[in-house]
């Protein structure tokens, strides 16, 4: 009882309302979500103004008489001459595993009706980002399930991966797809008590898209079970341009606590030229001086403190990372604009989309030529390496042939091959929406291609071919993808169970 | 109406001009303002504006009102003002004002900083603490 009667005591003396001294302004200019306050000599910069009745601001511009300020939350009830005070704190939302599997909005609030979320930590939403040596190069693979990705453009945990394309060619799909696999990854390592597997959580953070488009996207990874493992952070098209600013950092924040408890997270920046858009119009009712296409001059230094928080950490520092896929949409195909060629260049690669190769049939339709990976091979699994390091010369040999093809009938029995071999490789990449293939999968079928399994299959049967292949791969040979899954190399003893298997195959087949 | 960079910078200049060891001179002001007046240089209109409004946020700085439920006994405000000449430096212009709404205490304001020591601030920082 006496414990009671402290800890009561305790409550009371902190709530002892002493004499404190308070820094406030007052709103001189309301509008657009943007207000301009006179007085707060003491405002910090990204400092948090409380406005009263449990509106809050960020802000943004101290000026000599003035402080700019962004209204997060509904700014329809403020008014010209009301006072605002200072707080001392930074912008923070809720982190934590007791996020996944929910739909929260900038400031971490629950969006699906799922209850209250109970955050026992917070960070700041703006975080310098770890520095040299905090970080070492990147060595893990993030498993996407997309072929010609994981293939050719591979993705390493802590990279930074821009996907890039016109309005639906399939940007959001690659990463959908890479969300689910990396879901049905983390079920199949829990479920095989695999201690050794270090789960990959996504994030997907919605930036100024259509509330039906985000909906879908939720009701597409519910479908597939990727939303336990996921955190969607919407800032959907009909929230304010302050909320669409700061979505991105708020999603960022959330991925580095999984980074800084040494746990691997990805996330989905969806997408920054919507980012970038929500920003311009924010700083341009903040008054700040504009530069190419209207965008303010620190436009790019936005984008690029963004992604530099992905990172993958050493040992040391727990070994935890955060792998960024930015999507940027283009106009007609056009990578030179602005916002672009400045995300291009603060990433470590680009997945380039062509709306031509969408119509053709080809999907997913990733240009090769276009697309890299700067840090993604280092992380490659060994067998994929093997059976996948030829591809992209190939390919592009078979693109600059099958031109030169064009022309002239007559060509010798090289070329053809070439052709032949190309024309399935590009057959071998089609991939339907939704159904992530696993790496041992494919290694498998490329293997196939690789050693001429394929070349007696017409072009426009391939496709059919590989269902069926598939189909029995991993009904009555599972334990030789299991084996691969596990060894994750070729060695002789492997390549020969993998030859006597597909000739059995062929056998069954013919 | 929209004042301009030029003007801005002018009124500034004459601001700083005016300021005597940190401490706006009226004598000085006054004078600014006259040769402005009567010399009418370009864009005058725009530095005047300009420059009240400075002068406007410096007498803001330097003036303290003092809030109180009841009329305070002359031996309070005497140390109430040299607590806040301490505090803020001399030439502090203070005003008292009578809100009864504050139910008990004091409210101070000097420039944008607030001491609230009023019972009604009490009450609502208290109910605020319970909300969260």
């Amino acid at each position: 009882m006496s414990n009671l009667l402290q800890e009561i005591e305790q409550q009371i003396t902190g709530l002892s309302t002493g004499l404190q001294r308070q820094n406030v302004g007052i709103v001189r200019e309301i509008g657009d979500g943007v207000a301009r306050i006179e007085g707060l000599t003491d405002a910090m910069m990204n400092e948090m103004l409380d406005f009263g009745n449990g509106v809050m601001g960020l802000a943004l511009n101290l000026e000599e008489t003035e402080v700019g300020a962004i209204i997060l939350g509904d700014y329809t009830g403020i008014k010209e001459g009301q006072e605002v005070r200072t707080t001392g704190k930074l912008l923070q939302v809720p982190v934590g595993k007791g996020l996944l599997g929910r739909v929260v909005n900038t400031l971490g609030e629950p969006l699906d009706g799922k209850g209250p979320i109970t955050p026992t930590t917070f960070y700041p939403v703006e975080k310098i980002a770890p520095g040299i040596i905090k970080r070492r190069s990147v060595n893990q693979p993030v498993q996407t399930g997309i072929m010609p990705i994981d293939a050719m453009i591979p993705i390493g945990r802590g990279q930074r991966e821009l996907i890039i394309g016109d309005r639906s060619t399939g940007k959001t799909t690659l990463g959908i797809d890479t969300m689910i696999n990396n879901a049905r990854l983390n079920r199949a390592a829990e479920e095989a008590g695999n201690q050794d597997y270090r789960p990959l959580y996504s994030i997907y953070v919605a930036i100024g898209q259509k509330q039906s488009n985000i909906a879908n996207v939720i009701r597409v990874l519910e479908e597939n079970g990727a939303l336990p493992h996921t955190i969607v952070v919407v800032a959907a098209a009909s929230d304010s341009a302050t909320s669409q600013y700061l979505a991105p950092f708020a999603g960022c924040a959330m991925g580095e606590w999984f980074m800084d408890h040494g746990m691997d997270a990805l996330i989905i920046y969806d997408d920054l030229s919507k980012h970038a858009t929500a920003y311009r119009q924010v700083s341009l009712v903040l008054k700040r001086p504009s530069g190419r296409e209207a965008y303010p001059g620190d436009v790019f230094y936005l984008h690029s403190r963004l992604l530099e928080r992905s990172a993958r950490l050493n040992e040391q520092n727990g070994g935890g990372s955060l792998t960024a896929l930015p999507i940027i949409e283009t106009q007609m195909g056009d990578v030179s604009a602005y916002i672009p060629t400045n995300v291009i260049s603060i990433t470590d690669g680009q997945i380039y989309l062509e709306t031509d190769l969408f119509y053709q049939g080809v999907r997913p339709a990733i240009s090769v030529g276009l697309s890299v990976s700067r840090v993604g091979s280092a992380a490659q699994i060994k067998a994929m390496k093997q059976v996948a390091g030829r591809i992209k010369g190939d390919l592009a040999q078979f693109r600059e042939l099958a031109a030169f093809a064009q022309f002239g009938s007559d060509l010798d029995a090289k070329t053809q091959a070439l052709i032949a071999r190309g024309r399935r490789i590009v057959e071998i990449f089609k991939q339907p929406q939704y159904q992530p293939v696993p790496v041992e999968l494919q290694v498998a079928v490329l293997w196939a291609v690789q050693n001429n399994f394929l070349d007696d299959v017409p072009v426009e049967q391939v496709k059919a071919f590989q269902g069926r292949l598939a189909d029995f791969l991993t009904t009555r040979k599972a334990d030789l993808l299991a084996r691969l899954a596990r060894e994750r190399e070729i060695k002789p003893d492997l390549a020969e169970a993998l030859k006597a298997a597909l000739t059995e195959f062929k056998q069954l087949s013919a | 109406m929209r004042i301009s960079k030029y003007a801005r910078r002018l009124a500034k200049e004459l601001f700083t001009l005016c300021r005597v060891e940190g401490r706006l001179e009226e004598a000085r002001v006054r004078q600014v303002v006259h040769r402005l007046v009567t010399g009418r240089p370009r864009g005058y209109a725009g530095i005047l504006r300009h420059f009240l409004r400075l002068v406007e946020l410096d007498l803001a700085r330097r003036s303290a009102r003092v809030e109180s439920a009841h009329p305070l006994p002359p031996d309070i405000r005497a140390t109430l003002e040299n607590a806040l000449n301490r505090r803020h430096g001399p030439a502090l212009r203070l005003a008292f004002v009578e809100n009864p709404a504050l139910l008990g205490g004091l409210r101070v304001r000097v420039g944008s900083d607030v001491y609230d020591g009023s019972v009604a601030g009490r009450l609502a920082s208290l109910d605020a603490r319970f909300q969260t």
